[in-house]
């Protein structure tokens, strides 16, 4: 499955979801297949972005959040599925692309290619709704479940390695300020 | 430090450590703090019990300070305010989170540090680098302020608050061990 193809068949799905990408290849995609102002792309901090995704979501219970992350970084930050499986955020979906490589770096392997099952290490990190897709008819319908049913959710979805580069504003205070209007947090 | 001190009554010490553990929480409850992230440490263990029992505020227990950086800044975007409550070796797990993303995205926060490495310290371990955590946080360009006695919490927490949350910075407030007594040699 290919990952910006992947994200365009799930923007259709999205409605007023906050959505928070990790940096690299996903912010790119994410930003290709529609830029919105309910999109955050971080660009740094390897391993936070399911944190801060889990935050969001603790502070806005009303509304759906998801992240779109990688293996690589979610290998980085593993503890965090036992704290989302803790405190349990209904309204959280953890989608993390899985693509066997540290993309952005120049696609050295990660421990994903060499026998390491994120969805195992979720449910053993005590998260009870998971999934892994490899094709954008079971990725979609996946999406789709997830905000639909309480959660947290993790979706692990099975992607190529496919570089590709976006011009996707380097501003954060920007990226933060429109974001923070669309969800209507600014001066909370 | 608390073996320095020459044997005040174990219940003594108890009502010492709830009480600016009352007002720490109280001050950070009255500037609409609601989310705090937090790894376990004896030294603010009253502190998280008090935060705790207010049904407005949740505190998360997570397995890393980098994590419960970023969990306080997801909660920053989403409209509530937060801290993390961290020892100074915590802080050096926390570096990417505040250096690559609560800086730079004017995400603010407050840092309540538990300090180790000072006075009193028993374990040669923490030294290094709670000597350098003032310099360590300035070089990010990070404002650190110490509560050394009751007097000071409720201005200096309340001023760190502020600038904090007025000017979108994360602000570290460290707990002296002439506050809290510091870590029990057990």
């Amino acid at each position: 499955m290919n990952r910006l193809e992947a994200i365009r068949r799930i923007v259709p799905l999205l409605d007023n979801a906050a959505v928070i990408s990790n940096l690299g290849r996903n912010t790119y995609d994410l930003y290709e297949a529609k830029d919105r102002p309910e999109n955050f792309y971080m660009w740094g901090a390897m391993g936070s972005t399911s944190s801060v995704g889990f935050g969001l979501a603790l502070a806005q219970p009303a509304r759906p959040v998801m992240v779109l992350d990688g293996d690589g970084s979610v290998l980085m930050n593993l503890g965090c599925l036992t704290t989302v499986a803790a405190y349990r955020p209904p309204n959280l979906v953890l989608v993390v692309f899985d693509n066997g490589t540290y993309e952005t770096t120049g696609g050295q392997p990660t421990h994903t290619a060499r026998g390491a099952d994120l969805e195992a290490i979720a449910r053993g990190a005590g998260m009870s709704h998971t999934a892994t897709v490899s094709d954008l008819d079971g990725f979609a319908r996946a999406v789709e479940h997830a905000l639909r049913e309480p959660g947290p959710w993790f979706i692990l979805a099975k992607v190529e390695e496919a570089t590709r580069f976006a011009r996707v504003p380097r501003r954060p205070i920007y990226i933060k300020d429109r974001f923070m209007q669309a969800i209507g947090t600014v001066g909370v | 430090m608390a073996q320095t001190h020459m044997a005040p009554s174990q219940s003594a010490a108890e009502t010492v450590s709830h009480r600016w553990s009352r007002m720490v929480a109280e001050t950070l409850l009255n500037h609409r703090v609601r989310v705090i992230g937090s790894v376990p440490d004896e030294v603010t263990g009253h502190l998280l019990d008090r935060l705790q029992a207010e049904p407005e505020c949740a505190v998360v227990c997570c397995t890393r300070e980098e994590e419960a950086v970023a969990m306080v800044a997801g909660a920053h975007l989403g409209g509530k305010r937060g801290a993390v409550v961290l020892q100074t070796s915590g802080v050096g797990n926390a570096m990417n989170a505040l250096g690559s993303f609560a800086v730079p995205y004017q995400i603010p926060m407050l840092l309540i540090v538990s300090e180790r490495g000072g006075l009193g310290e028993f374990n040669p371990v923490q030294v290094p680098l709670g000597h350098a955590l003032p310099r360590v946080l300035d070089a990010l360009g990070i404002q650190t302020y110490a509560l050394t006695t009751e007097s000071e919490i409720v201005p200096v927490l309340s001023g760190a608050a502020d600038l904090a949350f007025s000017t979108m910075a994360p602000v570290a407030v460290v707990l002296s061990t002439l506050l809290t007594g510091g870590k029990t040699l057990k």
